[in-house]
């Protein structure tokens, strides 16, 4: 019995970090989405300045852990604009994962069939507008296999801003593990949180695979 | 400049040292990854249903939860249990088993993608199962899993970065010494971005030019002619 | 009777009311059908009636549910035969010839001798480049299966089974995946090897092949054996109508 009271006051103490845990993945997503975007069309569609700032970000940021990324822009940000550690750690994170998502989006667009410019052309599209309107609503559908399985690591991956004292699940575990002295029991439960949230997460994304999956 | 130039004389002797601790983490982690990989993935194919259940939920675990998380519980949870590891063992055995799940699912997909005409044709010259998975199917799973093995080396040098959180004294641990000492994160950081950068990328084309070795027209890639 | 005239009467292959089901589908419904020595037998009949079955059941690629298989003196479906034993003596060659593609032609034909029948490498170069000869492929030996084509990789196949020192020979259909004027060329190695001597039992649809080298064409359809008999009276003098229309 006192076991299970043990578990439940732990299990609440650290669930709270779940919806920091969520809430840094979604920005983290949503920051790399947009520069992954930008710098995926700069690469494939971008003149050579544009492409080579793409390439730079993408490789660059790949090559370095994203630890050491969050390190860096953290800091950076926290000495340009006053952000709070949730905001500085998810940013940083995004940009991480833009460079991640930029190779996804450039594969993607890459298999979308150069007939499709051609045509897009034919009826008197701008090469935007083509890539825009068509080559790109093509390309996120192509793409989505891969942006889950990004999405997922994104997900493992913001327990990293746990070093820059983003209150997350791991964050939270510590907490408890100060107060109850019980390290085991603590950590036990933040990853069986975490299993049951990547289980979760693929899941869903497996369904909206399902459903928008571009039949050629 | 010159600051600068002195400022890089002091950091770069530790972050040396560090950038040892890490390649040798790197590098035993992937070799225990390999030990454990190569059986678990042989073995999520062809092993009895319950075998396969079981290595399924290793997999599963060490895959969808986060690594950080794993070697704290490796460290700090299991001594709690009456388990204690000291750091480095802590960190080689955390990212080496973290590595072996994600190296067996590789190898897995490999091992699924030989067709299955090979199993019976070396069955039909007299090969038992063993001996066909020895000398047919896995040398071709393991020509195939390659590029997959190469972004997986790649990746866990990367995520070696984690350890200097148990106080492993890796690149990124001096640069956390570095940085308070010098109170100069930014540069620190950016310094040891170099330091990765450059380690990423003698590795990425080493790894490059074992996988071309290692090709087989047909195989890995497509023949430059298709016969007479 | 002198011990070589027994041998010779003894037959190679004899298969006794062989029954095999997939599921609900019965493919083979009470088959009998013996090889005897130097034999060529084509088994011919439309599509889907057992006759891929029935050959893997020669060399238990498929396990019979009822009835009995005998290789020379051993039945090999009697419990605790070993299978990979029988396989050594039994070759065969598949529609999709199954090269092992990391391994170069020689070494393809190699690879039995070495790890099955444990001979010695150098002995084993020396057969192996003799059954590529065999083939008319000693000049493609260090070609890997994706540098040949369709019909080379066939005819190294039918060395690969060769290699083993087969005493009876299964082809599954072995030019059916091959561009019409690539068979030419697996037929001849097929005819030489009958010409030799060697024991053969050939599922295949090439009629012409049939008529000119078969010693006995076997006609199936839906699991039986409906007709059977020398080409001649087969292919001109049909007892059974199906044979006639499927000429």
């Amino acid at each position: 019995m006192e076991f299970v009271q043990k578990f439940i006051t732990t299990f609440q103490f650290i669930v709270e970090g779940l919806w920091v845990t969520i809430g840094v993945t979604v920005v983290a997503l949503a920051v790399g989405f947009v520069l992954g975007i930008l710098a995926g069309v700069a690469r494939v569609y971008g003149n050579k300045f544009l492409a080579g700032i793409g390439t730079t970000y993408s490789v660059v940021v790949r090559a370095v852990p994203v630890i050491v990324i969050i390190f860096i822009l953290f800091f950076v940000i926290s000495s340009l604009v006053d952000l709070t550690a949730f905001w500085a750690g998810s940013l940083a994170l995004g940009f991480a994962s833009g460079a991640y998502q930029t190779e996804i989006f450039r594969g993607a667009l890459r298999s979308v069939s150069g007939g499709q410019m051609t045509a897009a052309s034919a009826i008197g599209m701008s090469r935007w507008q083509a890539i825009r309107h068509i080559i790109l609503p093509q390309a996120l559908r192509l793409a989505l296999p891969a942006w889950g399985n990004e999405a997922t690591l994104v997900l493992k991956d913001s327990t990293l801003v746990f070093a820059v004292g983003v209150p997350e699940v791991l964050r939270r575990a510590e907490y408890v593990k100060a107060r109850t002295f019980d390290p085991f029991f603590a950590y036990s439960v933040a990853l069986l949180l975490y299993l049951a949230l990547t289980l979760v997460t693929t899941q869903v994304l497996r369904q909206a695979e399902n459903r928008y999956r571009l039949r050629l | 400049m010159n600051d600068f130039l002195m400022f890089l004389q002091d950091v770069i002797p530790s972050l040396l040292k560090g950038t040892v601790i890490t390649l040798e983490i790197a590098g035993v982690s992937l070799l225990l990854g390999v030990v454990v990989g190569l059986p678990v993935g042989l073995g999520r194919v062809y092993g009895p249903t319950w075998l396969k259940r079981v290595l399924g939920i290793y997999t599963t675990f060490f895959q969808g939860t986060p690594l950080l998380i794993q070697l704290f519980f490796v460290y700090y949870g299991l001594p709690a249990a009456g388990i204690t590891f000291d750091r480095f063992t802590a960190a080689f055995l955390t990212l080496g088993l973290n590595s072996g799940a994600y190296q067996a699912e590789y190898l897995r997909g490999a091992l699924q993608s030989v067709s299955e005409g090979q199993m019976t044709a070396a069955r039909a010259i007299g090969m038992s199962k063993w001996q066909a998975i020895r000398a047919i199917i896995l040398p071709q799973a393991l020509r195939l899993v390659l590029p997959a093995w190469s972004n997986e080396a790649i990746s866990m040098l990367k995520y070696t970065a984690v350890v200097y959180l148990i106080a492993v004294p890796d690149l990124m641990g001096q640069a956390k010494i570095l940085s308070s000492k010098y109170f100069a994160p930014i540069q620190i950081y950016l310094i040891v971005a170099v330091f990765y950068l450059v380690l990423v990328g003698i590795t990425y084309f080493v790894l490059r030019a074992v996988e071309k070795r290692a090709g087989i027209p047909g195989l890995t890639y497509s023949p430059e002619h298709g016969g007479a | 009777m002198t011990n070589s005239e027994a041998a010779k009467t003894q037959p190679i292959v004899r298969l006794e009311d062989i029954y095999k089901a997939f599921g609900v589908t019965e493919v083979l419904k009470g088959v009998s059908l013996s090889l005897m020595p130097q034999e060529v037998v084509v088994l011919v009949g439309p599509s889907g009636t057992g006759k891929s079955t029935l050959l893997r059941c020669v060399n238990l690629l498929s396990r019979p549910d009822k009835g009995r298989i005998w290789l020379e003196e051993l039945e090999i479906t009697a419990p605790g035969v070993n299978e990979d034993k029988v396989r050594q003596r039994v070759g065969m060659v598949f529609q999709e010839f199954n090269l092992f593609t990391h391994l170069t032609a020689l070494e393809n034909v190699m690879i039995g001798m070495t790890k099955v029948l444990k001979m010695d490498k150098r002995a084993a170069h020396a057969k192996a480049l003799e059954e590529l000869e065999r083939v008319g492929l000693a000049n493609r030996a260090d070609h890997y299966p994706a540098q040949l084509s369709g019909g080379q990789k066939q005819r190294v196949a039918i060395a690969r089974a060769l290699g083993m020192d087969p005493h009876v020979m299964l082809f599954d259909e072995p030019t059916s995946a091959l561009d019409p004027e690539l068979t030419g060329e697996v037929l001849a190695v097929m005819q030489k090897l009958a010409f030799e001597g060697m024991t053969m039992m050939v599922v295949s649809h090439e009629m012409g092949f049939a008529r000119e080298v078969a010693d006995r064409v076997v006609f199936m359809e839906g699991g039986y054996i409906v007709e059977a008999g020398p080409p001649e009276q087969m292919f001109d003098h049909p007892q059974v109508d199906r044979t006639r229309v499927s000429q």
